[in-house]
C-alpha cells in the first residue's frame, strides 16, 4: 500500500513537470516583442522595446527561458497582474480564501447528497422516489449554470431581497478591514473567522452570501453524481454475489449498504474526485454571476484583458489541483478495492 | 424415508417488457431426508427459478404467485411443517443460510470482490450464530486466564449476556452504531473468523488461517467454489441446493467438488438438491431425479429406474441425445427449440416437439400420475 502511494506520488511530480512545460510552450508561441510589451508602462518604454527584449532575455533558447521561469516560480515570483493591480502571488493569496470557502461547503454537500440520492434511487429503482429524483437530475443537468444562477438571483435577491450577491455586507467588510486588533483573520474564511472571533453576526452574514453560490454550484454536480451512482448501484444489485449474500440470509440493509454500495462506489469515486477538482479550480460562472471576487472571477477578468501572468499561474494551479485530486482518488480507490491495493 | 421439503404447484412468473414469462407452471417436488435429488433439464427450463422460488430469492421482476413450499423440520410430522411461502421476509432471512443454503453456478461472480474471504464466511455466523458465539465468548471471558482490564471486562460481559439472550436487542444495535462502543463486536468477529477457518479447513483448503485474509481475485476457480460451499455449509444446513455448482469448472476440479459434496452429505448436511444439465453427474451422485421441461416437471423417478426405464417422451429423447462410446452415426438431438415461455404451447408444453403427440396433448395439460411405485410421469400416453 505504501509502495503504491509512493509510486503515485512520484508520478505526480512527473505530471506537474509536463503541465509546466506545456503551459510555458503556449506562452512561447507569442513573439518576444509581444511578451515584452507586458512590461511596458509608458510610450517612452515602448520605443526601447528591442532593448527590453534583450535585457529580459526573451530571445534566449527555450530551455534557458523555461528554467528561468521555473526559478521565478519557486520564489513565488509570478509576475504582475494588471487586473488585480498587484503582484500575481499577492493577488492569488487574497483571492484563494474566497474560492476555498465556497468549495469548503459545496464539495462535501455535492458528494454526500449526490451519492446518497443515487443510492436511494438505485435501490428503489422504477418506483416513484426514483422517478422524482430522476426528473430532478434531468432538469438540473440540462439547465445551464448561468441561467440557473440568474433565476435564483432574480427570485431571492430581486423579489425577496434575502440573499444578496457579493462576499459580505459592506458594513462588515469595512469593520473587518478597520479593526485588525479586535477581529483577527485566522483563516481568511469569513464564516469560520466570524465564529472564531465570536462574531456570529458576521459569520451569519457571510453564510447568507454563500447560500446561493453553493446551491448553484452543487445542483448540477449532484445531478451528475446521482445518475452515475444510480446506474452503478443497479448494476451491482443484479450481480451474482448479491444472490450469494441473500442465500446466506443477509437482510436488505446489509445487502444494499454493505455489499452493493461499496462496490457501486468504485466508479463513482473517480467521477467525484474529478468534479471536486474542477469545482475547486473552475467556479468561474458562479463567482462572476454572484460577484464573489475569488480565483474564478479573477481568471475570467484576466482572460478578457489578456493578463498573461495570471492565466499562466492559474493554469499551473489548476494542474496541481487536478493532479492532487487524482492522487487522492487513487488512494481512495485502493482503499475501497483490494484488487488495486494488492496488485 | 421422511420428507424434508415438499414443493407443491409452485407458480412463478416474470413480468418483463415483452410480456409475462411463465417460468414455472405448477411444479412440485419432494426431497427426502438424507437423499440427493437431481433436477435436470435444458437451459432455460426453470430449474434455477424452481430452487430460487423454494428459497424465495427469485430476482426482480420475478414473482412467486402460488403453491406451497413445506419444510418439515422434524421428519414427516405435520405439526413441525412450515409453509415457506406464507412466512415473513424476516423469517426467511433467518432460515436462509441457516437451514437451507445454496451454492451457485459461477464461482468467479458469486463472491463479493472487495470483501475478504474470512469476512464473507463470517457473515453467515454473524447472521445465524450470534447467540451461540456470545455464550462461548462469555465462557472465555469468565475463564481465569482471560486478561482484560476489569471495567472493560464487566462491560463486555454485560453486552455479551444481552447478546446471548437476544442478539437483535435494541441496546446492541445502538452500541454498534456508536464509534468506540462498537468495538464490543471485536470478540464476536474474531470468534466468527475462527469458525470460518475451521470450516474451510474441513474443505481441505491448504493454509486456512492465511486464506481467510485473502480476496477472491487471489484464488483459483476451484478454490473459489470451495469458498462458496464453505459459506453455504457454515451453519450446517438441512438442505444444500447446488445450482449447477460444477458446470463452469474443469473436469478434474468438477470431480473433486462432487466428491466433496458426497463426503459432506455423510457428515455435515442432511440432503442435497442438485441442479445440473449433465446426466453423467446425476447418474453418479443422485438417488432421485426430476426432469424438467419448459417450466414443468415431466418425470420423477429413482435414478436407476429413470435411466433404465424412462417413460416420458422428453426423458427418452434427452437420454438418447447423450453421446455414448458405442455410438455410431449421427448423435440424435431433439427437433425444434425450447418454447418461448411468454406464450408457451397450449396443453402439454412439449407437444410441438413430441413424436407421440396426440390431439389431447394440444388441449389439456397432463396430470401427474404414478405409473409404478415412486415413479411419476406427466404425460397423456399413460392413463390412470
Amino acid at each position: 500500500m505504501l509502495a503504491f502511494i509512493t509510486r503515485r506520488f512520484l508520478f505526480m511530480f512527473v505530471v506537474v513537470f509536463g503541465v509546466s512545460v506545456l503551459i510555458f510552450s503556449i506562452l512561447m508561441t507569442f513573439s518576444p516583442e509581444r511578451r515584452a510589451a507586458v512590461y511596458v508602462r509608458s510610450p517612452q518604454q515602448a520605443q526601447n522595446l528591442p532593448q527590453l527584449v534583450e535585457s529580459l532575455g526573451l530571445n534566449d533558447p527555450f530551455y534557458i527561458q523555461y528554467f528561468r521561469w521555473v526559478k521565478e516560480l519557486t520564489h513565488f515570483n509570478l509576475g504582475y497582474s494588471v487586473v488585480a493591480a498587484r503582484p500575481v502571488w499577492d493577488a492569488f493569496k487574497s483571492f484563494l480564501p474566497v474560492t476555498l470557502e465556497l468549495n469548503l461547503y459545496s464539495v462535501p454537500i455535492m458528494i454526500i447528497v449526490g451519492i446518497w440520492l443515487g443510492t436511494i434511487s438505485g435501490i428503489y429503482h422504477d418506483t416513484y422516489i426514483d422517478h422524482i429524483t430522476r426528473i430532478f437530475a434531468i432538469i438540473f443537468w440540462s439547465l445551464p449554470t448561468f441561467l440557473f444562477a440568474l433565476i435564483l438571483l432574480m427570485i431571492f435577491y430581486g423579489y425577496f431581497e434575502v440573499f444578496s450577491p457579493g462576499i459580505i455586507s459592506d458594513a462588515y467588510s469595512v469593520y473587518i478591514h478597520d479593526n485588525p486588533d479586535k477581529y483577527t483573520q485566522y483563516t481568511h474564511l469569513l464564516t469560520i473567522d466570524g465564529i472564531l472571533n465570536g462574531r456570529f453576526d458576521i459569520a451569519w452574514d457571510a453564510a447568507k452570501h454563500l447560500f446561493l453560490p453553493v446551491v448553484t454550484q452543487v445542483m448540477v454536480i449532484i445531478a451528475l453524481l446521482l445518475r452515475v451512482m444510480r446506474s452503478s448501484m443497479i448494476e451491482e444489485t443484479s450481480k451474482d454475489y448479491i444472490m450469494t449474500a441473500r442465500a446466506k440470509g443477509a437482510d436488505k440493509k446489509t445487502i444494499n449498504f454493505k455489499h452493493a454500495r461499496k462496490n457501486a462506489l468504485i466508479p463513482v469515486v473517480t467521477v467525484a474526485g474529478w468534479l471536486a477538482a474542477f469545482s475547486m479550480s473552475g467556479s468561474i460562472e458562479v463567482e462572476v454571476i454572484f460577484t464573489r471576487q475569488g480565483l474564478g472571477w479573477w481568471l475570467a477578468n484576466a482572460a478578457i484583458q489578456l493578463d498573461i501572468p495570471v492565466i499562466m499561474a492559474m493554469c499551473m494551479f489548476m494542474g496541481i489541483i487536478i493532479v492532487t485530486a487524482n492522487l487522492a482518488v487513487d488512494i481512495l480507490y485502493a482503499y475501497i478495492d483490494p484488487r488495486i491495493r494488492l496488485s | 424415508m421422511p420428507k424434508l421439503i415438499q414443493a407443491e404447484d409452485v407458480v412463478t412468473n416474470f413480468y418483463t417488457y415483452e410480456g409475462v414469462v411463465k417460468a414455472l407452471n405448477k411444479v412440485g417436488l419432494v426431497v427426502d431426508h438424507g437423499a440427493t435429488f437431481g433436477l435436470v433439464g435444458e437451459s432455460g427450463c426453470g430449474k434455477s427459478v424452481m430452487v430460487r422460488s423454494m428459497m424465495r430469492i427469485v430476482q426482480e421482476p420475478g414473482q412467486i404467485e402460488g403453491g406451497k413450499v413445506v419444510l418439515f423440520f422434524n421428519g414427516d410430522q405435520q405439526q413441525e411443517a412450515v409453509d415457506l411461502l406464507q412466512q415473513s421476509e424476516a423469517y426467511m432471512e433467518d432460515l436462509r443460510g441457516n437451514h437451507i443454503s445454496m451454492i451457485f453456478q459461477e464461482p468467479n461472480a458469486a463472491l463479493n470482490p472487495i470483501m475478504s474471504i474470512g469476512d464473507q464466511i463470517s457473515e453467515s455466523f454473524l447472521f445465524h450464530r450470534k447467540k451461540e458465539m456470545s455464550k462461548k465468548i462469555l465462557e472465555d471471558l469468565s475463564a481465569d486466564d482471560c486478561r482484560v482490564f476489569l471495567p472493560l471486562k464487566k462491560l463486555q460481559q454485560t453486552l455479551y449476556t444481552i447478546a446471548a439472550d437476544n442478539p437483535k436487542s435494541f441496546i446492541l444495535i445502538i452500541c454498534s452504531k456508536i464509534p468506540i462502543l462498537s468495538l464490543w463486536q471485536r470478540r464476536l468477529k474474531r470468534e466468527a473468523l475462527q469458525r470460518s477457518i475451521d470450516i474451510i479447513r474441513k474443505l481441505s483448503i491448504s493454509n486456512p488461517s492465511e486464506t481467510v485474509h485473502r480476496y477472491p481475485h487471489n484464488l483459483s476457480g476451484g478454490m473459489k467454489q470451495r469458498i462458496v460451499i464453505a459459506i453455504a455449509l457454515a451453519c450446517h444446513p438441512m438442505l444444500l441446493i447446488a445450482d449447477e455448482a460444477t458446470s463452469n469448472l474443469d473436469v478434474t476440479i468438477q470431480a473433486q467438488i462432487l466428491e466433496l459434496l458426497k463426503d459432506l452429505k455423510k457428515t455435515e448436511i442432511a440432503s442435497i438438491l442438485l441442479i445440473t444439465h449433465d446426466l453423467g453427474i446425476v447418474a453418479e451422485t443422485c438417488d432421485r431425479v426430476g426432469v424438467m421441461y419448459a417450466g414443468n416437471l415431466c418425470e420423477v423417478a429413482d435414478v436407476e429406474k429413470l435411466f433404465q426405464n424412462p417413460q416420458h417422451p422428453y426423458t427418452k429423447a434427452l437420454l438418447e441425445s447423450v453421446p455414448k462410446f458405442s455410438q455410431e452415426g449421427r448423435l440424435r438431438s431433439i427437433d425444434g427449440a425450447v418454447p418461448n415461455l411468454v406464450s408457451p404451447p397450449s396443453g402439454c408444453r412439449f407437444h410441438p416437439r413430441c413424436s407421440h403427440a396426440m390431439e389431447i396433448c394440444k388441449q389439456t395439460f397432463p396430470e401427474e400420475i404414478e405409473i409404478e411405485e415412486n415413479h411419476m410421469v406427466a404425460c397423456h400416453l399413460y392413463v390412470k
